[in-house]
Order: C-alpha cells, then structure tokens, then sequence
C-alpha cells in the first residue's frame, strides 16, 4: 500500500498530524467525559432509584424542589392504575462542613425503611425506625467531608445544626449537584416542616412508582418517567445544552482540522499524483491511499487519546476539589467512532481534490 | 505481440472562438513494429500535445489514433486510465519518480497500479533494475539517485508493465549530453529488445538523430524530417 509506505518514510510529517488528531480527540474526551461527569453530579442518585416512574404534586412543574404531596395525594399516586410498588420520599438541602472547614450542600432524602426507596448499603448497616438521627451517606460526601461510618456529622438546617451518626455508606451518586444522604423520612419531616402541624405537613416531595403505564396528567399528581424527570431537574437542560453544543463543535471542528491538513497534503502531492494517475492508477486507488492514510492517523491519534484521558480523570479525582469528569466505556466508543468518521469525512475532501487532478500535469502540462 | 499506430486526421484545439489555439493540425502518421521514432520541434509546437493523445492522457478534438488496431481517441477516462496501464510505458521528464520510494518500490508501484502478481513483478523489477546497471542502488531512496540514475529508473518503470507503447518526454532534460546519450541509448535497446514502439518528443537533435526515424512538428503540423543535423 502506497499510502502506508508513504506514512512509513515521511513519520515527522504524519506524526505531526497523529499529534493534532490525538489533541482534538482528547480534548473531544474531556468534553464528553466533563459531560458525563456533570450529568452524574446533576443526579445520578434520581437515576439510581429503584423505580419506573416519579409522581409530582400536579402544580410543581416537575421540579423537586417545588413538590409537595400531601398524604392523600401521595396514597393517590401509590395506589394508581398499574402502580405495583412505590415509596415516599422527600427532599431538602443542608448544609455541612467539609475536611477543610468549608461549608457545603448536601442533598437529604428522607425515605421509609423496606421500602423501594431505600438504597443499597455498601458498607455500615441500614437504618432502623428507631434511628431518628442516623443518615447513609454516599461515598462521595464520606470522601469531600473526611468522615467514615460511624462518625458524627453536624448538620446546618434551618438556623439549627443537628448531629447525625453516619450508619451507613451508599453509591447512589448525586442529587442536584449535591451528594446524596438518606435519613428517614419522619426525620425529614421534622427537619422541613417541625413547627408546621403534623396534619398539615406534606408526606413528601415525590413518589417512586413502579408498574407499567404510569406516567401522565392526573388529578393530584404528575408521573413522568426517570429520563423526563431528569431533564426537569433545574439547570440540568441548559447544562446539557452546553455539554452537546460542545461536543457538536468538538467533532466539527475536528472534522474540519482534519480535513484541511490532509487537503493540504494532497495539495502538495499533486504532481506525484498526476505522474500515478499518468501511470494509469484510477482516482478510487488514489483515494484509497489517502483513506488508509486518514484511518491510520487517526487510528494513531485517537489510540493514544484514550489513556491521556484516562490518565487526566485519574489525576482530577486526586484534586482536593472534585471535578466532576467521568468516563464510561460508551463514552470512549462513542467518542471514538464519531471522531473516526467526522475525520473521515472530512478526508473526503481530499478525496475529491485526487478525482480532480489532470494526470497530464504529468508532462509539466495543462489543458 | 509488436505494435503497431496510425494516426489519422489528427486535430487539438485548446479553448474557442478567438481564443482557440490549435496545437495540433491535422497530424498523420504511422509506425513500424519495433520502430523507435523522434518528434522534434521548437517550444510550443505541439509535439507535447500530441504524445499526450497518443498516451491517453488527452482526449483529440478530431481524428483517431490507432494502437494495434484500436482507436484510443474514442476512450472514456475510465478506458484511458486503463490504457495506460496496460498500454504504454511513460518517460517524463527528470524528477517525476515518487520521493520517498526507493528505485525498487518506483518499479514496484506501476504493479501495484495494475493489480499483477506481487512474485512476477518482483522478479521483472530486479531484471531490470539489473539491465539498467541499477542493482545497486535499487533499494536507494529516488531522492538519493543521481540525475542519470533517475532517469534509468524512470525506463525501468515505463517498461515495467511490458508497454506496448513507450512514450518518452525530453528523457535528457536534465542532463548532460554525455549522460543523455547514454540514457537514450539504453532506452532505445530496452525497447527494441523488447520489440516496443517506441516515440521520443525531445528538442535535442543530437539525441533525434539516434532514432529510426524523426519527424518534426511545427506550429502544430508535423511533416517528415531528413537524417540530417
């Protein structure tokens, strides 16, 4: 192969452009995996919940933090058509102290023991109805507070601090850009609503609903499923905007990089290319030499993209402040195979630019 | 088999109107098998022209050029590019070997164009490579081949695919007389050996002369030209 022998004899040259590809294709992973990384920050704990559906007080526009169920429409939502098992939970925002002093947020979930919105401990044990002031915290509030199960914690609410024993340690991720704590859901109550009436306090935020056909309008509720609950929660839409916007650009623009350094190229082989198209080569065997030559450079430069990023999300997580970067297999095929393609196709430029040589340039002569 | 050309009737008209220049007038003229002829002319005569049509590599505006029988004027570029490939064996002028492949891989490249057998092509590459007096330098990149070393490989190439035709574009352009000579008479050798047709567009007399036969061009019209300096 033509193309090949080429690449093996001019390295600087195409080393030079493997480098550009692997820049585009790293900084194309940053971007997917800042995207990634934000979405699991943004609530990877809403996507973990054990459920099909979320129900929403009907007026809250499907936002968390506006919605309150009564207990009556909670029992409404739980006992829906096709509803087989469902769970109370409520949402509130705290505050802590991390390791160094700072204050930061934190995402309380109140739930009912045995029920589908208890998370799976991973370490410590779960809470009993007895454990008013006990929490299970996930890993990373463990991590950004320097605590460990079996320590206290000092909780700002309201104007009060209250202090929790952590019972357990959970994987559920994040909420709202927080880290996840689940407490149960009476202490939820006291912690929201303590000076409201116990019969006019709320229930809870939502309901968790499993079952078939759930989602919809209805009287004193709203079902949506996990995804469309997602997209609901505030400033999530806007940040996913801005992480596909990147990305659009990231493979366009590398697309385009792409192809005008191999246009370039082959506007500086054109004699070689008259002299082979003079010798008889047809313009699909030219191309084919500059296809090898694409899929090589960018096979080259995205190869060594991949554990640069990986490299990059290793160090990152050392930080003492977390940037939210994650990278899963997906992200790495995808990444990859857009790329491929985007610079393949931008390539193809190059492609038409070898149909259009006159192999009569050969003979230092134009038509 | 050797070949035989005719051309007839044989017309080239860059651009039209006012602006049409006619590079070629009506050229007529036929080969023997084996025969090895010169076209000479000043710059701009049309004798360039007129190897490219008889190469496949322009299309005339009228007549026909005949090679073993076959009119190549009539060829889409899909046939042309065919033609060539199995056709005829080009020598351009210096430098237009591919840089970064060594004197072998230039051979090398014209099979694998055509998509022959990799071990026949190996082997014709290394005859003549060896016929050329090239052994040596054949694994040398075309960057670090002399002038006349070039050249050669550029022979070798042109008859590695066994051309019918061997077109050659002022062969000693960038080299001393001497030098010149001396391609132009293994030229010659390699394709009488090979019983080839062989046409040579040069300005140089003194090469012209080592031809069978000269023909001389002329504002586009080509006439039969005495063996005389």
């Amino acid at each position: 192969m033509i193309g090949l022998v080429e690449m093996r004899r001019r390295k600087l040259q195409f080393a030079l452009i493997a480098l550009i590809v692997t820049l585009i294709s790293y900084l194309v992973l940053m971007i997917n995996g800042l995207g990634v990384g934000l979405n699991l920050l943004a609530g990877s704990a809403l996507r973990n919940f054990d459920a099909d559906a979320i129900a929403y007080s009907e007026r809250a526009g499907l936002s968390v933090i506006r919605s309150e169920m009564s207990q009556q429409s909670a029992e409404t939502a739980a006992t829906a058509p096709g509803v087989t098992a469902s769970a109370l939970l409520g949402y509130v925002a705290a505050n802590y102290q991390d390791s160094r002093g700072k204050v930061r947020s934190v995402a309380f979930l109140g739930y009912d023991p045995g029920t589908i919105g208890e998370p799976r401990v991973t370490s410590g044990r779960k809470l009993g109805p007895g454990d008013r002031y006990g929490l299970l915290a996930d890993k990373s509030f463990l991590k950004a507070a320097g605590l460990d199960v079996g320590d206290t914690v000092d909780i700002g609410l309201r104007l009060g601090v209250l202090t929790f024993t952590i019972e357990g340690e959970i994987d559920e991720g994040a909420f709202f850009f927080q880290p996840a704590v689940y407490i149960l859901r009476d202490t939820w109550r006291e912690l929201k609503y303590g000076d409201i009436p116990a019969a006019e306090q709320p229930a809870a935020s939502i309901v968790l609903l499993k079952g078939k056909h759930l989602t919809g309008k209805f009287e004193a509720f709203e079902a949506v499923n996990k995804d469309t609950a997602f997209d609901n929660i505030e400033g999530v839409s806007g940040q996913q905007s801005t992480v596909v916007s990147l990305r659009v650009f990231g493979y366009v623009i590398g697309a385009v990089v792409i192809g005008v350094f191999f246009y370039v190229l082959t506007l500086q082989k054109v004699a070689q290319i008259g002299v082979l198209k003079a010798l008889g080569a047809g313009s699909f065997y030219l191309f084919r030499q500059v296809l090898a030559q694409v899929v090589a450079v960018m096979a080259a430069g995205i190869a060594v993209s991949l554990p640069l990023a990986l490299a990059t999300e290793r160090l990152l997580q050392r930080l003492p402040e977390t940037v939210p970067i994650a990278f899963t297999g997906g992200t790495f095929i995808t990444t990859s195979a857009l790329l491929f393609v985007t610079g393949i196709a931008g390539a193809m430029f190059s492609g038409r630019q070898v149909a259009k040589v006159d192999p009569i340039i050969a003979l230092g002569q134009q038509q | 088999m050797p070949a035989t050309l005719e051309v007839s009737g044989l017309n080239k008209i860059y651009g039209s109107g006012e602006q049409a220049v006619h590079a070629v007038r009506n050229a007529e003229f036929s080969t023997a098998p084996g025969e090895f002829v010169a076209i000479v002319g000043p710059s701009g005569s049309g004798k360039t022209t007129l190897l490219a049509m008889i190469g496949g590599l322009l299309t005339p505006t009228s007549g026909s050029i005949r090679v073993n029988g076959r009119d190549i004027a009539q060829l889409s570029g899909r046939q042309q590019a065919a033609y060539r490939r199995r056709s005829v064996g080009y020598v351009f002028q210096a430098n237009n070997l591919l840089p970064f492949l060594t004197a072998r891989e230039n051979l090398l490249v014209v099979n694998a164009i055509g998509g022959g057998a990799r071990r026949e092509a190996a082997r014709r590459a290394s005859q003549l490579l060896d016929e050329l007096g090239l052994s040596e330098r054949a694994a040398a990149l075309a960057t670090r081949l002399s002038g006349g070393e070039r050249q050669r490989v550029a022979i070798a190439r042109a008859l590695m695919n066994d051309p019918a035709l061997v077109l050659v574009d002022e062969p000693t352009a960038s080299l001393d007389s001497q030098r010149g000579r001396l391609v132009v008479q293994s030229l010659i050798a390699e394709v009488k050996d090979r019983d080839k047709l062989g046409i040579m567009v040069t300005h140089d007399m003194e090469m012209a002369l080592l031809a069978d036969r000269i023909l001389e061009m002329h504002d586009g019209a080509l006439r039969q030209r005495p063996r005389t300096v």
